[in-house]
């Protein structure tokens, strides 16, 4: 199992390194854009706070674009969010269907380990993936905090950085299932489903009727603006994220377990 | 004799593909055991069924006494197997591949990679993307017989070799056989099952037609009769009792007779167009 590890981490370390350095990179330029862009940004935040329903969506009226926080919250936090969700749905989305679109199936699976210890060994490198691409960019995001030298509510950060772990995990399991299903790579399917629940968040936010639904997805419980206002987080949201990161690693389990695998 | 391989009443459906039916078959310990047929004849699909990557509908297969279902872990432990596409991750170096196989094995294979490397002039610092069918067939070769398994299992191991990778391919098969290991292989080229092969199963449309022994499918009551008769160069398969032939040929003018055993290739030839002719 050990060996299927360190196998899925030595073939997925480019790809962490892109991802980290675009959206990490990406998110501490960001950042470090605050200064130059603060006194512009007191102008600004009125009027974004005003936008009726689209200051909503984005957390603009819970927070002021003016401050580090408010301004993390808005912009670092969309990137971050997306980006971290799309990585995630990336890796997951072809960790199991590669071995069959790659015809590596036949070499794996004859060698002796479970299909029940591959799937184990795979998630956790999923998991360990998601980890450190967090972490680079905690690092990064606090290196670029020292460098503004502007306070940031820390105990609100790390909260909002562990739910972005949280909420990746089960987009991962999500994903991790469709993967036990399909018998090709479809990258396409991983994204398309980020994108629909990051729109559904956005929408279940606008629209009022859709306000109790809206811990259905995963970004509600995940969402930086929420998360650095309150230093909450929405535990209805969570459990129930809790539960489907559960049922995604069945279902997979149960899926590739029991499935014919292609040549 | 122990059977290393039992392979009872295995049926497989791929809903409306057809898959294999009915499949029994024994595997004696030291047997080299060609498994013959045509394309779509059913023969991946039992060695899948054997190694456990699809599951079958009914039967039974044990392999070295234990269950193919629950000891499908202990089974490959002790078992080579080279699928017919040689496929590994492509950005991979070749010293990598047979070390993960050796390393989920959890045994140091070091010396005889070495060893089998040298023989089969394997270049183990190439990336895998680099390589061609028949150098990817010898690392996969590397991969299966490093370890030193009690049984082999080949799905079409010759094909993208060259003839000299060929004959080092089964002189290595009999140096393990010798030792104690058993093969069972699937292939087109029935030359091979002649040459290397004691026993021998033939499939067809997903079922199996024959197991014998390769010498008793090979003496067989056919002749082939080349001659000339009255002028005209024939060239045939007879079946039958040579004293009707005796007769039959008695008034004509023989200027030239050969009365031969027909060829492995021949016998299964006609075992093909029997069927279809029943």
């Amino acid at each position: 199992m050990g060996t299927i590890y360190k196998h899925e981490l030595k073939l997925g370390w480019k790809n962490l390194l892109i991802w980290g350095i675009c959206v990490g990179g990406m998110s501490f330029a960001c950042i470090l854009l605050f200064s130059s862009m603060e006194e512009s940004m007191k102008d600004m935040a009125e009027s974004f706070a005003s936008m009726g329903a689209f200051s909503e969506a984005f957390g603009m009226t819970q927070l002021s674009i003016a401050t580090l926080a408010g301004f993390f919250a808005t912009e670092v936090g969309t990137i971050h969010t997306l980006g971290g969700a799309m990585f995630a749905a990336v890796i997951s989305t072809v960790m199991l269907s590669k071995e069959e679109d790659g015809h590596t199936s036949e070499f794996l699976y004859t060698l002796p380990v479970s299909r029940g210890k591959a799937l184990t060994a795979k998630w956790v490198a999923i998991g360990t993936e998601i980890l450190a691409f967090n972490l680079g960019c905690t690092c990064l995001y606090l290196t670029g905090f020292a460098i503004l030298g502007e306070k940031m509510p820390m105990k609100e950060f790390f909260l909002y950085m562990l739910m972005q772990v949280m909420m990746q995990l089960e987009l991962a399991a999500v994903c991790y299932a469709l993967s036990a299903v399909f018998k090709k790579n479809k990258l396409g399917v991983g994204l398309g489903i980020v994108l629909l629940f990051y729109a559904y968040d956005l929408i279940a936010r606008v629209v009022p009727d859709l306000e109790k639904y809206k811990s259905v997805g995963p970004f509600s419980y995940a969402n930086a603006a929420d998360i650095l206002s309150t230093g909450e987080i929405q535990t209805g949201a969570a459990v129930f994220g809790a539960v489907v990161l559960v049922l995604g690693l069945v279902v997979a389990g149960f899926v590739y377990g029991r499935r014919d695998l292609a040549a | 004799m122990n059977n290393v391989i039992e392979i009872r009443n295995l049926t497989k459906n791929y809903g409306k593909y057809r898959g294999v039916s009915d499949v029994s078959f024994c595997v004696q310990e030291g047997d080299i055991f060609g498994f013959l047929g045509p394309n779509g004849a059913g023969k991946s699909t039992t060695i899948r069924s054997m190694l456990g990557l699809i599951q079958y509908d009914s039967g039974s297969i044990r392999i070295m006494g234990m269950d193919s279902k629950m000891d499908k872990e202990e089974i490959l432990k002790n078992l080579g197997y080279m699928p017919s596409e040689a496929m590994f991750y492509p950005s991979m170096k070749v010293k990598d591949v047979i070390r993960m196989a050796a390393e989920v094995r959890k045994q140091d294979c070091t010396e005889e990679a070495e060893k089998l490397c040298e023989r089969l002039k394997v270049d183990r610092n190439k990336k895998i993307n680099e390589l061609s069918l028949g150098n990817r067939k010898k690392v996969s070769i590397v991969c299966a017989m490093q370890h030193r398994p009690k049984l082999f299992l080949f799905d079409e191991p010759t094909s993208g070799l060259d003839p000299l990778m060929q004959t080092e391919f089964f002189e290595l098969i009999k140096e393990y056989v010798k030792e104690g290991a058993t093969c069972m292989l699937s292939t087109h080229v029935l030359s091979e099952v002649k040459q290397y092969c004691n026993r021998v199963a033939i499939m067809k449309e997903g079922r199996v037609k024959c197991v014998d022994n390769v010498a008793h499918i090979t003496k067989t009551s056919a002749k082939r009769i080349r001659m000339v008769r009255d002028g005209k160069a024939e060239d045939f398969l007879y079946e039958g009792n040579l004293n009707e032939l005796y007769k039959e040929l008695m008034g004509h003018d023989i200027s030239d007779i050969l009365i031969e055993e027909p060829s492995l290739d021949e016998i299964f030839m006609k075992y093909y167009q029997e069927e279809r002719e029943e």
